[in-house]
């Protein structure tokens, strides 16, 4: 039972001993034992006091007592289990939330890359930009964050504030290369590649797991293509294996030799769903990969971070990089004089790389945090309540115990020890749930990736943080008011806890609940909000058919298919994939509808030379537009009769239309120009409806044209195999691969999704937005309903002898639910009354996360006040049927 | 023992017991019960050391590392635990003894000039 149980039974040993030879003594003096052992015990004086005083001269008095302390306090808990269950549950989840929430913030937009000394990192260019662009940057008025590969030469040549300059492919993540491993048996899978310099590795100051990085040697046109393997693609597809080093892997066909891995924890140059599989050198990048393009000095592509050298000034290194950029455009013909004039560049900390998944994340991590910090307040609202209410009913014991002769210090410190043994157990409960929702999190964010460097353990931040928000939640509900009571002279406690009438919940336990029924409308409201913004997003007409509908991306130029092969192929492609029984329509196009991403390019029509808009393209094969469900409304669709020698034309969608031509125009027999190609203007033959391409928002004011694949065109290759089927097909994605494999073994499939799935997965943030509101918002129902539950039933249980008195003079059982129920209703108003126009105000701050609704609707907040109602009922409603179960007679004998 | 052995003897001046306990124990280890009769013996009878201080005063300066303790077989060969002088001991002994001489030298230089003065 005790720490000293040894030392215990050596001092009552030492004092036995005493006994015996005081005693022996006495005995050879000539008493008889009786009188001896007596005498002796009279003469030692009080055993125990004398034994209690020595323990305290070894100096762990306090170690004992607070053992004491704790054993009482657990045995305190464990008596009253709904209390104990209750808190540590509240602590729990709003502690815990927190935690989930601050881990992802901490990590995705506070934490830097696990580089050495990121502070020192400067990143050229202050936006993050994709994937590949040129000319003039109109849409970020002449601010650039992308420079084209001769401009990081000139300026790494140019600047040597920079101790190391270092370029990145700002892309990678939209062009896989297809990996095999030499001699394996494995087949040829596609996995991310980034194109760096030579020194970006030292750059960054790392040292690799094995093997070396890349140098400046193996970043020029001649050298042999090497490669640097990722620490977390080296362990888990390769199970670490050691000759990974040095042997030769096949990527987009060519033989690629790795020479190391990178260090373990080093997740690339920003934080990536997909992080880089491999780092090669930009100079050695096949042209098929896009390297011809790259090594256009007008084509942009590169992100450059820097570590600059020990003090020095970024406003004139801004400048300076400026200026050089202006003098890189003032070759470019096609930059304006006023194009140069507005050309700049911003410098930005680059020690957390280039942050293209914050941009994406900020807004919804804030909202998050402000969510979650309301339910924090709920259960800090809750636990003062359960603590108050623990406290006062305590009055009676505290006052017989001070009346006994406890010292209030030790009575403090007592209730001190159980309020913080409750805050601990729940903030270790805390990071178990914070643990659990930060992977959930994840999970919803990033569906189905695995490579995610982010973690859900949480960080020694995000400890403390839980654990200072457990303590002083505890310290100051659970000590405060216990502080209060025992400062009363116990006799007066004792006397007045016998009968009382009006002491009911304090003010305080009633305001917290009215704040706890506010907070939780607030999030009820905002949870209908984003379901039903997520409902509409959804349930947006797309103009497609998804049914039975399925995608094989693929590249044909990492399988090194040369232009002039490319007809062939696509007519092999829609061969193979007929000849599959039960396939109906085969569709073959660059870009597929809800796929997430376009390429634009401005359009001018013939004959009338001042307007001006910005089209997307997308070229096509004839059956493309019934293989994703589109309609012909006008004219005709692309046909197996537009080849590379007849008339160059294209068919348009009804937001081109609506963007170019007048109200009632026939669009048909017009001609336009697209991308500045006076040679080769389309001849308008078809209009099709305005198929969801990109985004639901753009619905209705995103003009497209579609070319056939057999035409000149501003595209590149095609991509994409939309297969139609007349019945599910679950075997789909095995008999594209062999279909693929069939045609080239290097052909290989480098993504295959289900139409449907591709539709929902442009959905992903808004899900989880709307799941993680609805998660929250039941949260703080539940929180709010047990408070109000916690303060009913505590109002009851200390107006038992009134309500037995009333029922004695002939109350109605009825009379006093409804009583009960009056009070407990009343609060719920209340906090009606005070949340919802906080909800109005609030919808104002996240309007811009929701689709189409601009203020709170009827139904969300019917729904929201509905459900606190109800809960409001039901927490009510159980102390009240308790307090018209009393029995006049027993409530009026007790006490 | 007589009743009226008790009327003779005096209360330890605060303080003291830490330096009659060491200097009890530098004749030679001993047990609680002993060193209690050692100076009962020693004092005459005059001074009667109380359990409930001689205890807690033994485990305090077994703490400072002054004594230490260890069980043994007495001369009655019962077990019992014997104190026994340490070094530091004896260093604190000589420094008490000497603090002990100097408070006696003031006080009785005190009670002397109050009654010349008288």
């Amino acid at each position: 039972m005790s720490l000293f149980d040894g030392r215990k039974k050596d001092l009552k040993d030492e004092i036995e001993s005493h006994l015996r030879m005081a005693a022996a003594d006495r005995v050879a003096a000539g008493a008889t034992p009786e009188d001896a052992r007596r005498d002796a015990m009279r003469e030692f004086g009080n055993v125990p006091l004398v034994a209690d005083v020595t323990r305290e001269r070894w100096g762990w008095g306090w170690l004992e007592s607070l053992l004491q302390d704790v054993r009482f306090a657990l045995r305190q808990l464990w008596k009253t289990p709904g209390f104990t269950v209750t808190a540590i549950l509240t602590l729990a989840l709003g502690i815990g939330a927190n935690s989930a929430i601050f881990t992802l913030v901490n990590v995705v937009l506070l934490k830097n890359l696990p580089v050495v000394d990121p502070e020192a990192l400067v990143r050229v260019g202050d936006w993050a930009d994709c994937c590949q662009n040129s000319g003039p940057n109109t849409w970020h008025d002449g601010d650039y964050s992308m420079f084209s590969t001769d401009t990081y030469e000139q300026v790494k040549k140019n600047t040597p504030e920079f101790e190391e300059l270092a370029a990145m492919q700002a892309g990678f993540e939209n062009r896989p290369v297809i990996v095999r491993r030499d001699g394996g048996k494995e087949a040829a899978k596609p996995r991310m590649g980034e194109f760096v310099s030579g020194n970006y590795f030292r750059m960054f100051g790392l040292h690799p797991a094995t093997g070396r990085l890349l140098a400046d040697t193996d970043d020029v046109a001649v050298a042999p293509v090497v490669a640097v393997m990722s620490y977390a693609t080296w362990k888990d597809a390769y199970n670490g294996d050691n000759s990974v080093v040095g042997s030769t892997f096949w990527m987009n066909t060519k033989p690629v030799t790795v020479v190391g891995v990178a260090p373990e924890g080093f997740y690339g140059d920003r934080m990536s769903r997909t992080p880089p599989d491999f780092y090669l050198p930009i100079a050695t990048m096949p042209d098929e990969a896009g390297g011809k393009s790259f090594r256009d000095p007008t084509q942009n592509w590169l992100d450059i971070i820097g570590r600059v050298k020990p003090g020095t000034a970024m406003g004139p290194l801004q400048e300076k990089l400026s200026a050089q950029l202006k003098r890189v455009h003032a070759t470019d013909p096609a930059f304006s004089a006023a194009d140069i004039a507005k050309t700049h560049l911003v410098l930005t900390p680059g020690g957390a790389g280039t942050q293209s998944m914050q941009k994406d994340y900020a807004s919804n991590l804030k909202l998050l945090m402000w969510i979650s910090g309301l339910v924090l307040l709920i259960a800090c609202a809750n636990i003062a309540n359960l603590l108050l209410a623990r406290g006062m009913g305590r009055k009676a014991e505290l006052s017989v115990r001070a009346a006994l002769g406890a010292m209030r210090g030790r009575i403090v410190r007592q209730l001190l020890t159980e309020s913080l043994l409750l805050a601990g157990i729940g903030g270790a409960a805390a990071l178990a749930v914070s643990y659990g929702g930060a992977r959930m999190l994840l999970t919803l964010a990033f569906p189905g990736e695995q490579h995610v460097p982010i973690s859900a353990s949480p960080s020694a931040e995000v400890l403390g943080f839980a654990l200072v928000v457990s303590m002083l939640t505890g310290v100051l509900f659970g000590v405060a008011p216990a502080l209060m009571e025992s400062k009363a002279p116990p006799a007066d406690a004792l006397r007045s806890g016998a009968r009382t009438t009006a002491g009911g919940a304090s003010l305080l336990q009633r305001g917290l609940v009215v704040l706890q029924a506010a907070l939780s409308v607030v999030l009820l409201v905002a949870a209908g909000l984003f379901a039903q913004s997520l409902g509409k997003l959804e349930h947006t007409d797309m103009k497609l058919e998804s049914k039975n509908r399925y995608i094989v991306y693929f590249s044909a130029q990492t399988a090194s298919y040369k232009d002039v092969e490319m007809p062939a192929l696509y007519r092999t492609l829609e061969e193979r994939f007929h000849a599959i029984p039960g396939v109906v329509k085969v569709g073959i196009s660059t870009y597929t509808p809800m796929e997430g991403g376009d390429d634009g390019y401005d359009i001018q029509l013939v004959g009338q030379p001042n307007v001006y808009r910005d089209a997307t393209n997308i070229i096509v094969n004839p059956e493309y537009f019934d293989s994703v469900g589109t309609r012909v409304l006008l004219g005709r669709g692309i046909t197996a009769q537009d080849t590379a020698t007849s008339p160059h034309v294209a068919v348009v969608n009804e937001d081109f239309v609506r963007a170019l031509f007048k109200p009632g125009e026939n669009p048909i027999g017009h001609r336009f120009i697209a991308g500045g190609h006076l040679a080769t203007p389309y001849e308008i033959v078809g209009v099709v409806e305005g198929t969801t391409y990109t985004d639901v928002r753009r619905n209705g004011t995103h003009p497209m044209y579609f070319g056939p694949l057999t035409q000149p065109s501003e595209e590149g290759d095609a991509d994409a195999t939309v297969v139609k089927t007349s019945r599910p097909m679950s075997d789909m994605e095995s008999l594209a691969r062999r279909t693929l494999m069939g045609i080239n073994p290097n052909l290989a499939v480098q993504r295959f999704e289900t139409f449907e799935a591709q539709i929902a997965g442009q959905f992903t943030h808004e899900r989880m937005l709307a799941t993680l509101m609805t998660l929250f918002g039941g949260l703080a129902l539940l929180l709010a309903t047990v408070g109000l539950y916690g303060v009913t039933s505590y109002t009851v249980a200390r107006r038992t002898s009134e309500i037995g008195i009333r029922m004695a003079l002939g109350a109605e059982r009825s009379g006093v639910v409804a009583m009960v129920m009056r009070s407990a209703l009343t609060q719920t108003l209340l906090g009606l009354a005070v949340g919802v126009p906080v909800a109005f105000y609030g919808v104002r701050l996240v309007k811009s996360q929701l689709y189409e609704m601009t203020t709170v609707s009827p139904s969300a907040l019917a729904v929201a006040v509905g459900t606190l109602v109800v809960a409001a009922c039901l927490a009510g409603l159980i102390p009240a049927r308790r307090a018209a179960s009393v029995d006049p007679a027993r409530a009026l004998r007790a006490e | 023992m007589a009743k009226s052995g008790y009327q003779n003897r005096i209360e330890l001046v605060q303080g003291t017991l830490d330096m009659l306990v060491l200097k009890t124990l530098q004749w030679g280890e001993q047990h609680g019960y002993g060193i209690s009769q050692a100076i009962c013996a020693s004092s005459n009878e005059v001074l009667q050391v109380e359990t409930g201080s001689l205890y807690p005063a033994l485990h305090r300066l077994e703490r400072a590392g002054w004594v230490s303790g260890e069980w043994k077989k007495s001369d009655a060969n019962q077990r019992a635990k014997f104190y026994r002088i340490t070094a530091l001991g004896k260093k604190q002994l000589a420094n008490d003894y000497e603090r002990w001489g100097r408070m006696v030298a003031t006080i009785e230089a005190i009670m002397s000039a109050k009654e010349s003065a008288r």
